[in-house]
Order: C-alpha cells, then structure tokens, then sequence
C-alpha cells in the first residue's frame, strides 16, 4: 500500500521533472529551427526533432491509455474492490509520466480511495496536495477533490477547514451529482452548528434531491433533515422524513454513526433504555 | 396519398441512424494527396538545383502545415467528442431530475444522427430503452434491449441491470413466458448475487400471475438487501406487497405496505407504473406528504 506521503512526493516530482522536460523539449525546438540553418545540419536536426516528437507522441498515448484505464477507477471503488482499485492505483501513481493529467487523476483517485476506506487524514492530505496545484485542464478535479476534502474534515470534525473547502464551491457551475454531494455534506456542517433555519430552507427541493442519491447517503441526509424539521417545529416533516428514513436504512446504524441524529429517535431510544436496563 | 407522420422516438430509424459512420474517403484523399506530393516533388528536384533547394523549403512548410493540420484536426474532434459526453450527461441529470420530456428530446437529438463514437451511441441508447419504459412504450424498449444485450459486450454490472430492465418491460407487456425465461436466465447466469432488482422483477411476476405466497416469501427474505440496493425505488416493493397481501386477504399488513409505499413515493407515480397498485387505492388509504416548508 503506497503511503500518503510517497504518493505526494511522487506527484510533485513527476510534475516538476515533467514540466522540466517539457521546456528542455520546446527550447531545442526553437534552437534547432533557429541554428539550424547556420550550422549545415539541418536535415539532421529535423530527423532527431521528428524522432523527438515521435517519442513524445508515443509517450502521450501511454499516458491516454493510462487515463483512459483511470476512468474504471471510480466504479472499483464503489464496488467495494478496494484492494484491486490499490494496486491499480498504486501502480499509476508509482510510473513516472511527463504528462500532468495521469500524476494528478493518480492521486485524485488515491484519494477517493482513502476517502471509501475512511482514512480521513490521508483523504485530506491528499486533496490538500492536489488542490496545491494549477490543474489546467483537470480543473473537475477541483470541485471533487473539495467535496472530499470537506467531508473527510467535517468526519475529522474540523469545521473551519471544512467551511472554507465548502464555500469556494459556491461560484462554481456544479454538476447534479455535485450538487447533491454539496447538499449532503453541507447539511452535515450545519447541523453540527446548529444551523436548522438554514437547513430546512428549500426543504422539498432537498428531499427531492435526496430521492436520487444512493440509499446510505438520502437516508441520512433526509434524518438531518428530519432533525431540522424537529428543532424548527415542523413536527409534519419530521414524522414524514422519519417514517422514510425507517424505510430506507437501520436506523440504529445510522445514528451511531451520527450520534446527534439520536435525537430525531428520542422517544424510541427513552423507551429502549429501560429494556435495556431491565435485561 | 401522404406520408405518415414521423413518430418522436421512432426505434428502428433511431438505431439505424445513430450507427456511427467514418469516412473512408478522408482516408483515401490524404494518400493520393501524398503521392502526388511525392512524385511532383521529386520531379521537381530532378529538373534543377534551384528548384531541389525550393522543394526542400516547401517540403519543410508543408511538413509543418500537416503536423498543425492535425493538431487541429484532432483539437476539432476532441471537442466534438466532449460536446456529446456533454449531451449524454445532461440526460442522464434529466432523467434523475424525473424532466422526462426535456431526456426525451435530447436522446432523440443524439441517435438522429450518427454519434461520435460507439461508446456514446451504446450509452445514448441505454438512456432511450429507460425513456421509453417511463412512457410505457414497453414494445419499443424490449427492442432496444435486445439490441444491446446482442451486440453489446457489457460489464457484469451493466449487463444484469439491463437484462433487469427488459424482464420487467417483458411482465409490463404481459409476455409471461419470456420474462420468465429471462428471470431463470439471470438466476442462472450468478446463482451467488443477492440482486434486489431481480427480487422486484421475481416479486412483480409472482404478483402479476397470482402467486402472492411466492411474492411474501421473497420480500421477507430480501429486504435487507432491498433497502441497501434500491433506495427509494424500495417503494415499487412495499407497492407490490400491498397487492401481494391484499390478495391472500391480510389487509392490515396491506394497509401498512401501501402506507410506507407511498411515504417513498407519491402514490400516483406508483400507480402509473404499476396498474395493480392502481386499484389498492381505492380501498387503502396512502400516506399525505406534509404541506410544502415555507
């Protein structure tokens, strides 16, 4: 297993060393169409620069072919197959390329992994690495790796980092996953800060939106909701997303994951407790 | 006499008209091109020194030329490429969004003319079979289906969820026997997989040819795995089931399921898919979604 701190490293080594031989490669471009003529070796010149650019060529369709196979990432992981998704990982983040897009979708899917595995710390630090640095054409990348990052503070329970990685997405065109991940996770923020005019603003558009994700993630978004709904006395709502939340999930799983969701099951958890003590 | 008028989503020009097409003639126009360039040039050169040197300067441009020419060339395609990843992925947002109109227009936008790629035109077809399931044009997305599943090397994955969808389109349009030739297909295909779509299809069939014990049996055995896998579409089951017990006669417990049905789903919506919940409504109440937050 590659550590946080190798895959790090190895992004910005790779990134500077190809960056390097990037402007090595224009630079004797340049020098070569311009000495060229003065030297007499300008067929030679032209041979060893269209050898250069073949390499290069052949290089780039590595590299495609890397980021093609990347794209599989994603769905390993949702899949659970984390130990497939490692190696494979592991091994592009490992292979040098000159080329910035496969060093950066290698650690952005690193991330994702560590982010499924609940290692937040290395989630964090990873999406910290990379939003370091200018991802030109990969700039998706960017509104991901924030929605990871603040999910895996707010699970670190660093609120303030997590507001600023939350915020910045704000000017930013998102996707309708996007957006829902951004729902999701900025309702866990509020409802650690006790945020519950904010929460229940736009309330059936939230539902809604949560009717599309998957069912770990609507379950608990709609009891945050409910908890919401219970502390700005919509006790109509609350009933309604309690009953589905119900349906949906264990509700005792649920709330040991998030203990400030117990509320919601107060009565419940009150009438469970003397039975528990009875026994 | 006059043409009959075109049909929104017609299935057959679809399919035959989104297959997408490369153009061979490019090809063929580059190399005689080349050659003549050759054989000009080389002509050319023979003929006098000066000329030789002026070959060599204008092979050096055009040397050039091409290598920007493709650069473009292949920037335009790219971005065609991107556009129509673009257009795939604001269906597959409509369709979650339930805009089912606005998926429809832009599918049929897609297959209208050949895609860029065939991966695009799989994709876009897979998006045109769950359109035309969301109209009841069940005849339409069988063939659709069948298409895919014949031409098609899918992922496992992909692969049962498609064969899903068609099994269910095949109990909607009451081909019994197919269904179930196609249910003990996907049985047989992964005995081990706990599929909660296969469970809804088995649940429907059992339903549907009047075997509600059957129906019982299977949702008390895999409700767990419903729930995780389903989400909210757990609703079409909890729909089914208050079919289920209200045929052996156990009307409280098809009291309740039709209640949680339609605290997951408006009821309206489970009644236009499945026409047997429709009548369940007459006789239970459904659950009232509160008034809207202000």
């Amino acid at each position: 297993m590659i550590s946080t701190e190798v895959a790090i490293s190895k992004l910005r080594r790779d990134l500077t060393v190809g960056a390097m031989m990037k402007w090595i490669m224009i630079a004797g471009f340049a020098l070569a169409l311009v000495i060229g003529p003065f030297v007499g070796a300008r067929s030679e010149l032209l041979i060893g620069m269209a050898l250069l650019g073949a390499g290069w060529m052949a290089w780039g369709f590595r590299s495609f072919r890397d980021t093609h196979r990347a794209t599989q990432f994603p769905s390993l992981i949702a899949t659970g197959q984390f130990d497939v998704a490692e190696d494979q990982i592991e091994r592009l983040v490992r292979t040098f390329s000159p080329f910035k897009n496969v060093k950066l979708l290698g650690v952005h899917h690193l991330a994702m992994l560590r982010h499924a595995q609940s290692r937040w710390q290395d989630t964090a630090a990873l999406c910290r690495a990379l939003l370091r640095q200018r991802l030109g054409s990969m700039s998706g990348l960017n509104k991901t790796s924030r929605l990871i990052l603040a999910d895996a503070l707010l699970e670190m329970n660093d609120l303030p980092g997590a507001y600023e990685a939350i915020e910045r997405l704000y000017d930013q065109r998102l996707s309708l996953s996007e957006a829902m991940n951004l729902m999701a996770i900025q309702l866990d923020y509020e409802s650690r800060i006790g945020a519950w005019d904010s929460m229940m603003q736009n309330l059936a558009y939230k539902v809604q939106l949560a009717e599309v994700m998957n069912t770990a993630s609507s379950a608990r978004t709609q009891a945050l909701l409910a908890l919401a709904a219970k502390k700005t006395g919509r006790k109509d709502w609350h009933e309604w997303l309690r009953r589905r939340v119900e349906l949906l999930t264990d509700v005792q799983k649920l709330a040991t994951q998030r203990p400030l969701l117990w509320e919601v099951w107060e009565a419940e958890k009150r009438s469970q407790e003397p039975e528990a003590r009875s026994q | 006499m006059t043409d009959p008028p075109p049909t929104f989503l017609d299935v057959p020009t679809l399919l035959e008209q989104s297959q997408p097409r490369h153009n061979p003639n490019v090809l063929l126009y580059a190399a005689a091109a080349f050659v003549l360039l050759v054989f000009t040039s080389a002509y050319f050169s023979s003929a006098s020194g000066t000329a030789a040197t002026l070959v060599n300067d204008m092979s050096s441009i055009a040397m050039l030329g091409i290598v920007f020419a493709m650069g473009v060339a292949t920037w335009r395609v790219a971005r065609r490429a991107r556009s129509e990843q673009e257009q795939l992925a604001a269906i597959e947002e409509l369709m979650q969004l339930r805009r089912w109109p606005d998926a429809a227009v832009l599918v049929e936008q897609i297959l209208s003319k050949p895609t860029r790629t065939p991966q695009a035109r799989v994709q876009a077809l897979l998006y045109l079979s769950s359109v035309l399931t969301r109209y009841h044009r069940f005849e339409d997305a069988i063939r659709v289906q069948n298409e895919l599943i014949e031409h098609v090397n899918f992922d496992p994955n992909t692969a049962h969820a498609l064969r899903l969808a068609r099994a269910m389109a095949m109990l909607h349009e009451d081909h019994l026997f197919d269904a179930d030739r196609a249910i003990s297909e996907l049985r047989r295909q992964d005995p081990n997989r706990q599929s909660a779509g296969l469970a809804l299809v088995e649940i429907y069939r059992d339903v549907k040819t009047g075997h509600p014990h059957e129906a019982i049996e299977m949702f008390d055995a895999m409700k767990p795995a419903m729930q995780q896998q389903l989400g909210h579409r757990i609703a079409d089951a909890y729909a089914l089931m208050g079919k289920a017990y209200d045929l052996v006669g156990r009307e409280l417990e098809a009291r309740a399921a039709v209640e949680n049905a339609t605290v997951l789903a408006p009821a309206g919506e489970l009644a236009r898919r499945y026409s047997e919940f429709a009548s369940l409504l007459e006789k239970y109440k459904p659950a009232t979604a509160p008034a809207k937050a202000a």
